[in-house]
Order: structure tokens, then sequence, then C-alpha cells
């Protein structure tokens, strides 16, 4: 008898969730990166304009707020996952086809993790969160 | 030589696909910027780390230094290429990637890009604005 067994399409899920990371970390830093770069790194340093994070009490109030805490976990952790998947590539590009085994991608991947824990770890221990 | 021995004798391996130069990237202007585009995470990466250290010092008034060296201007100068590059070469490909529709209309891939340069235009604003006006 011939059977015939059918399965249902698998769903790359953890492709997915990478490739989410990847657009979503470069859309990001494509958007915000290059002003904050521009002010706090250029501008500010200068003295061409007054910024947030030059006076200790402006900056640690700032700090303290929650959205601010989320923005900045954001902008630091997301990029990172797009910078993960570039450089792995990159050093692929550059001859280095180890960059594309699964040892590499657990070093790129969990780099970005890492510095994502980081980030949460140094806004939640840094200012007191304040509504005020 | 017999046929028999011709046919267990070693045959070569032909290498039909050359594994490409170290260099390919320098041989054209076009695979030379594909490159500078994916090198354009290292230094925006290395910004960032630094923003992150700067937030953990910022805990106590201490240990807050707010980076104010020329040879710090000159880091943040140089991300900034590499930034204002990532954010040219990444939205200017939007009109490829996203494919959405309007009125059962796909919506050309022409309107998408400029939707999003116009977009990192009002965030650039925005975050400037508030940046500044914080700092005031």
């Amino acid at each position: 008898m011939n059977q015939k067994t059918e399965r249902a399409p698998k769903v790359a899920l953890s492709h997915l969730f990478w490739w989410f990371m990847f657009a979503q970390g470069g859309g990001l830093a494509a958007l915000v990166l290059p002003v904050h770069i521009l002010v706090q790194g250029v501008l500010g340093p200068l003295g061409v304009v007054p910024v947030a994070d030059r006076h200790y009490d402006t900056w640690i109030s700032i700090l303290g707020n929650p959205i601010v805490k989320l923005y900045l976990l954001v902008l630091i952790a997301l990029p990172f996952f797009h910078f993960a998947h570039r450089l792995r590539y990159l050093l692929v590009d550059l001859g280095v086809p180890a960059a594309k085994s699964v040892p590499a991608q657990v070093i790129f991947y969990g780099g970005a993790v890492a510095v994502t824990l980081v980030a949460v770890w140094v806004l939640l221990t840094t200012a007191p969160i304040s509504l005020g | 030589m017999s046929v028999e021995a011709e046919s267990t004798a070693p045959v070569a391996t032909r290498v039909y696909k050359p594994a490409m130069a170290t260099g390919w990237w320098t041989h054209k202007r076009h695979y030379f910027w594909y490159m500078v585009r994916e090198f354009t995470a290292l230094p925006m990466a290395a910004w960032l780390l630094w923003f992150l250290i700067e937030i953990q010092r910022s805990g106590s008034v201490k240990t807050f230094r707010p980076g104010t060296s020329t040879a710090f201007v000159i880091f943040s100068f140089i991300c900034l290429l590499f930034a204002l590059y990532h954010s040219v070469t990444f939205l200017g490909l939007a009109g490829v990637i996203i494919h959405i529709k309007a009125l059962d209309r796909p919506v050309p891939p022409r309107a998408i890009v400029v939707t999003m340069f116009g977009l990192w235009l009002v965030a650039s604003i925005v975050i400037g604005a508030v940046l500044i006006g914080f700092g005031r």
C-alpha cells in the first residue's frame, strides 16, 4: 500500500526571530543613532549646543524616568542584534568561513544578548526610577 | 600502463569554483562600498558601548565624566560618518524590502523610501530638540 505521509510545513521561528531583530535593530540605528552621535558626541562636547547629558543633576533626573530607561534600553540593545549579523558576515566576506559556524553564531548573537542584559542592569542600577 | 591500472589510478580533483581572494572587495568600487556598509556596524557598536559606559558612570557624581576631549569628538565624528552611511544605505533599501498595499494597490517603492527618509528627518528633529531642550 502506498501510504503518503503529509507533514505540516515547519515554521522557522528561530530564523524569523533573528531576522526580525536584525531588521528592527538596523532600522532603529538608521533612524535615531546619527542624531544621538551628532548632539551628544560632537555638538555637545564642542559647546555648540547645551545637551542634557552635560550636567549631573539634569542627566540623572532624566535617567530616572522609566520611559527614558525603556527608550535607552531599546536604543542600545536592539542595534546590537543587527551589528552581530553584519559583523559575522563581514568576517565571512573577508575570508573567515568559520564565522558561519554555530559557535560563531553563539558568540555574536550571544554577545548581543549579553549587551542587552548589561544594559538592563546598568539602567536599573544607575538612577532610581522616578516618575517626577 | 593497462586500462585497468588507469581506471584505478587516483583522479586529480579539479577546483571549478575557485575560492575568493581575501582582497576581492578592493577590486571594484561597488564591492568596496558594500564592505564599508557592512563595517559601519563596528563604529556604531563602539559608540553605543561608550554611551552605555557613560550612563553607568552617571551613577555617582564622583564618576560622572561626560566626554569632552578632542579625541572623543573625533571618535564621535568618525562614528557619525559611518552611522550616516548606514542610514542612507539602509533606508534607501526600504523600497525593496517593504511591500505594503494601500487601497488594494501596492505602494510604489519610491514612496516608501521617501517616507522612511521623512521619518528619519522627523525623528532626528524631535530627538535633537529633546536632548538640547533638557540641556537648557
